[in-house]
């Protein structure tokens, strides 16, 4: 049999070429509303880190990269330990606009992403805000999400997208 | 309350002599707990001491910073109170999770096409419990954990076999580089990489046959036992990730028709990949890689060696409860010595989206393979699958689906899947 260097291209194969190639562009739809987290609530969440942390601001592709395990190590390779609210909270449906996900949803990302190996466990979710200060306290790579009226001295916020909590622009509403 | 002091008490006394070959006094026994409450209120103080006056939401110090994040400092105590580490219980010890499943599923045709798992093909329809899957996780540091995936599979007649399907050391030592050592699942495509024995995770009742396990006829070199690394490569909002394989494959895979079992005699393979996660379109995968070995062809003689190249292409999209997997292989086989050459061009599509508990679901896949290649016992076969999956909690699902398989010089194949799988 002669060599063959030419992948045999017939109907079904130029139909799946079509239909991907339809299904990415439906995408550009989608891409508009998933710039920032917009939320029409007065509350404000701020997001904190541990007081050793040196970081001042992260944009939300980046916070969306750290709470979606992604992004494991801040820079330098301290380990980013996530912590969240348990389910109820606000500060649980903040996050959740951000990833763009349900609870059920995170749920199952979580399970999906330890049974792959590509994290040691669901981020541990907390039942109050003075907990997650005391996480935030004792971990170095610590970081969480709060409702900035909870926000005590000595916790170390950071900007979003170049935006304080509260400011104009500012995304976690 | 004396009865209480007494009783803690008498717990540190016998506590310290286990600890220690000779038993304190009760003197020394006082005058060591008397220390470690010195040495108790003196770390109170320290840490008190420690703890920053200026209230944060002044913000007056927060200046705009560029994409990179500084690194924290390390403090020395790392080790945190009773109560939260309680709270905290994934810092140490094993992480037990458990999948499992229970299958009927039935096909039109009696001709033998092989089953998978305890599928007694040929029949009107048979259950089976597929894999029954423990999954052990243990975390060793900050950086470093281990892993081990152990499947029990039903076989033939009811009998179960035990596979460690993979035992894996990760270390991430930055973003950047992500190692792990020991049997995996190689990264060819998304869907290998991305689900594992375990049903439940699939959105579908089984894997797009391009993807099914090697074991079970597969055509795809699924898993093997070498070194894996990954991580991001610096690209902005691009978000470009790189995936490197070295290893052993060693597949025994056997012939659709369940008749010979191909013992591939693979050398040591190579796998490289690239992938997109860009910022602008969260949920978004994009990528490829290109996956080199060497196989023996023993039907064509015992020295046939064949060099094996499998090149993937694959686009994904997961949010907002869309899920889209399309995914192209082009797998080549040259015999060495030889210009014979066989292509087997394949691809699968699959798209699903989220309705409260209802997810229902659309394949389409298609191989075609080389008519004389290693490959040859699946020839032309393509055609849709559409089911539904239906999450009656967050932990248990039932899937019902549809198969049918236009097969070249065979007849038309037509099934029926149901699953039911949980997790515990």
């Amino acid at each position: 049999m002669p060599a063959k260097l030419i992948v045999r291209i017939d109907d079904r194969i130029a139909i799946w070429l079509a239909i991907t190639f339809i299904a990415m562009a439906s995408l550009s739809s989608v891409v508009a509303q998933t710039g920032v987290v917009a939320h029409p609530g007065t509350m404000v969440v701020a997001v904190v880190v541990n007081n050793t942390n040196p970081v001042t601001n992260i944009t939300t592709p980046d916070l969306r990269k750290l709470f979606t395990g992604d992004k494991r190590s801040w820079a330098g390779g301290v380990a980013v330990r996530l912590f969240v609210r348990a389910p109820g909270a606000y500060e649980r449906v903040v996050l959740l606009k951000l990833l763009g996900m349900s609870e059920s949803e995170y749920k199952a990302y979580w399970t999906a992403r330890v049974f792959r190996g590509e994290a040691q466990a669901e981020p541990v979710a907390l039942f109050s805000n003075a907990m997650q200060k005391e996480a935030l306290t004792i971990f170095p790579g610590a970081i969480a999400l709060i409702d900035f009226q909870d926000v005590k001295p000595g916790m170390r916020v950071v900007k979003v997208d170049g935006h304080s909590p509260g400011e104009a622009g500012y995304p976690l509403n | 309350m004396l009865y209480y002091r007494t009783a803690i008490l008498l717990l540190l006394v016998t506590t310290l002599s286990h600890a220690q070959n000779a038993a304190p006094t009760e003197h020394e026994l006082v005058q060591q707990l008397v220390q470690q409450v010195t040495a108790l209120q003196q770390k109170v103080a320290a840490l008190k001491a420690r703890l920053p006056p200026v209230a944060p939401s002044s913000n007056a110090d927060l200046t705009p910073q560029s994409v990179t994040t500084p690194a924290p400092q390390v403090v020395e105590n790392d080790s945190p109170p009773v109560s939260l580490s309680q709270e905290l219980h994934e810092l140490r010890g094993f992480q037990w999770q458990g999948f499992g499943e229970a299958d009927y599923k039935v096909l039109n045709q009696k001709i033998p096409e092989l089953g998978t798992y305890g599928f007694d093909s040929g029949s009107a329809g048979n259950f089976y419990t597929g894999d029954f899957d423990l999954l052990l996780t243990a975390r060793i540091s900050d950086k470093a954990n281990v892993l081990s995936e152990i499947a029990i599979e039903e076989g033939d007649a009811q009998s179960y076999s035990v596979d460690l399907k993979r035992v894996l050391f990760n270390y991430d030592y930055n973003d950047h580089l992500r190692m792990s050592f020991g049997r995996y699942q190689t990264a060819i495509g998304y869907y290998n990489s991305a689900f594992h024995s375990a049903g439940w995770f699939q959105t579908t009742a089984d894997r797009p046959l391009i993807m099914e396990f090697a074991s079970d006829g597969g055509l795809l070199p699924t898993q093997a036992v070498g070194m894996s690394f990954t991580g991001s490569i610096p690209s902005g909002r691009l978000g470009l990730n790189y995936v490197a394989e070295y290893g052993s494959s060693d597949t025994i895979r056997p012939s659709l028709n369940g008749q010979t079992l191909i013992d591939e005699n693979n050398g040591n393979h190579i796998n490289i990949g690239l992938f997109v996660r860009p910022d602008f379109i969260p949920g978004l995968q994009i990528g490829g890689s290109i996956y080199h070995d060497k196989i023996s062809d023993f039907s064509k003689g015992p020295d046939v060696r064949l060099g094996q190249m499998i090149v993937n292409a694959h686009v994904v999209y997961i949010r907002h409860g869309v899920e889209f997997l399309s995914e192209g292989f082009f797998i080549r086989h040259a015999y060495e010595n030889s210009s014979l050459v066989y292509n087997t061009p394949a691809f699968y599509s699959q798209i699903s989206k989220q309705f409260h508990r209802v997810r229902p679901y659309f394949r389409y896949q298609y191989i075609n393979a080389d008519v004389g290649g290693v490959l040859d016992d699946l020839d032309l076969r393509y055609g849709p699958s559409f089911g539904v999956r239906y999450d009656f909690t967050d932990s248990i699902a039932f899937k019902t689906q549809f198969d049918h398989t236009v097969r070249k010089d065979e007849p038309d194949l037509d099934g029926l899947h149901t699953q039911l799988v949980f997790k515990f």
